[in-house]
């Protein structure tokens, strides 16, 4: 069958382009936009942070197994009076590579979330705040490794009021009824 | 069936019969005109160029600024060792060099190094010297720990980024360089591959007469920062 001659280029394009990425080894994490966040004052909300490690390279988990290997961790900068809590880092997979066969390291590759706990204070105004930060990462292919690198991490979290309160003790009617 | 071999294509309106007189009339498009399978071969050539002409690219930038590859003189450097003296590349002219740029958060490099260990041994006699370039930015205990942990036999120098541009950036680690005798680089290893290459390798280094001292290396020389 014989596509249409743009779509052959196009088809092209892309084989062209596979070829420089393969050509290319780099390594890369990217990570997947993070959809509107919507967070209330004085509570938790948590935010899913998605990374896709570039198929063929893996990096350390959090909590890799040897001393010397550099783990994935997340530095985040939040603006003031929003406050983040602890960094939820999902487990790793136990894998070996040809490198190492005897010895499992513990690595995330593919896709993988950490989660985050953003909790605004009551003193925040409410509006669009940018919450930015960075992954610090070091991946390795089947043969060699990269050096550390930092990706940029941000997303964007609006703040919302806590909704008012009702009243607790609703004013009597002063009449007594007997 | 491409799109451009239809038969029964309609034919472009008139302008008669646009109800739109002012709009432009687009003009005929001929069938006969693109074959779509000279497009694929075109296609197919352009991919090809762009691979190649990019591996090419690759190759030479991986060999920049200094590094013409194999044959050139190794840049020549002076670097702080673990145990606090300054080591000269220049002053192992003469004996083979195994130059290894490694990590300590590096795996592969981990698997490699007691190979090197036992090369070291098993030819050094013969007048190889093997050094370690340690690209960590951690601190000097950490290479130093790793070192002992490894039963490292060869001096381990503390790397800097221009050094590791002077070969060509060292962008991935291990990646080893064999020196012959003469101060020039018989032989080049990325990535981790196995012991028999690196030997060979060793071999390819010991197999070199020390010749007269290269001129070329002055533009090449790497101090270290003070």
């Amino acid at each position: 069958m014989l596509l249409r001659p743009h779509a052959s280029l196009c088809v092209l394009v892309l084989i062209a382009a596979g070829c420089f990425a393969q050509a290319g080894k780099a390594p890369s994490v990217s990570m997947i936009p993070v959809g509107p966040v919507t967070a209330q004052r004085t509570k938790q909300t948590i935010v899913d942070l998605d990374f896709r490690v570039a198929s063929g390279f893996h990096i350390n988990s959090n909590a890799p197994k040897s001393e010397f290997l550099i783990p994935t961790s997340l530095k985040m900068d939040p603006p003031t009076d929003i406050v983040l809590g602890r960094v939820q880092y999902p487990a790793g997979k136990d894998l070996s590579f040809p490198f190492s066969p005897d010895e499992k390291l513990n690595v995330y590759s593919g896709d993988f979330t950490i989660k985050v706990a953003v909790h605004p204070l009551r003193s925040v105004v409410p509006g669009k705040y940018a919450v930015r930060g960075t992954l610090r990462y070091q991946a390795c292919d089947n043969a060699q490794c990269f050096p550390p690198k930092t990706l940029p991490v941000n997303f964007d979290v609006k703040i919302v009021k806590e909704p008012s309160q009702g009243h607790r003790n609703p004013a009597q009617s002063p009449h007594v009824h007997n | 069936m491409s799109i451009d071999e239809q038969p029964n294509a309609p034919e472009p309106e008139q302008p008669g019969a646009n109800p739109d007189f002012n709009a432009p009339v687009p003009p005929p498009v001929r069938g006969g005109g693109r074959n779509p399978l000279a497009l694929v071969v075109v296609g197919v050539m352009a991919a090809a160029m762009l691979y190649f002409g990019f591996h090419m690219a690759r190759r030479a930038g991986s060999d920049a600024p200094h590094l013409a590859g194999k044959s050139s003189v190794a840049p020549d450097f002076t670097l702080e060792s673990l145990d606090g003296k300054n080591m000269r590349l220049s002053d192992l002219r003469g004996k083979a060099v195994l130059l290894n740029f490694w990590a300590t958060w590096c795996g592969p490099c981990k698997i490699e190094t007691p190979w090197l260990v036992e090369l070291q041994k098993q030819y050094g006699s013969q007048g190889l010297q093997v050094v370690g370039i340690a690209m960590d930015d951690s601190g000097k205990d950490d290479i130093e720990k790793f070192a002992k942990d490894m039963g490292v036999n060869y001096p381990v120098l503390l790397g800097k980024e221009a050094v590791g541009d002077a070969y060509g950036g060292v962008p991935a680690l291990p990646e080893s360089f064999f020196i012959g005798r003469n101060g020039k680089i018989v032989d080049r290893i990325i990535g981790l591959k196995g012991r028999g290459e690196i030997e060979d390798a060793i071999k390819k280094a010991l197999d070199t007469e020390a010749g007269a001292t290269p001129t070329s290396t002055a533009s090449a020389t790497v101090q270290p920062q003070k």
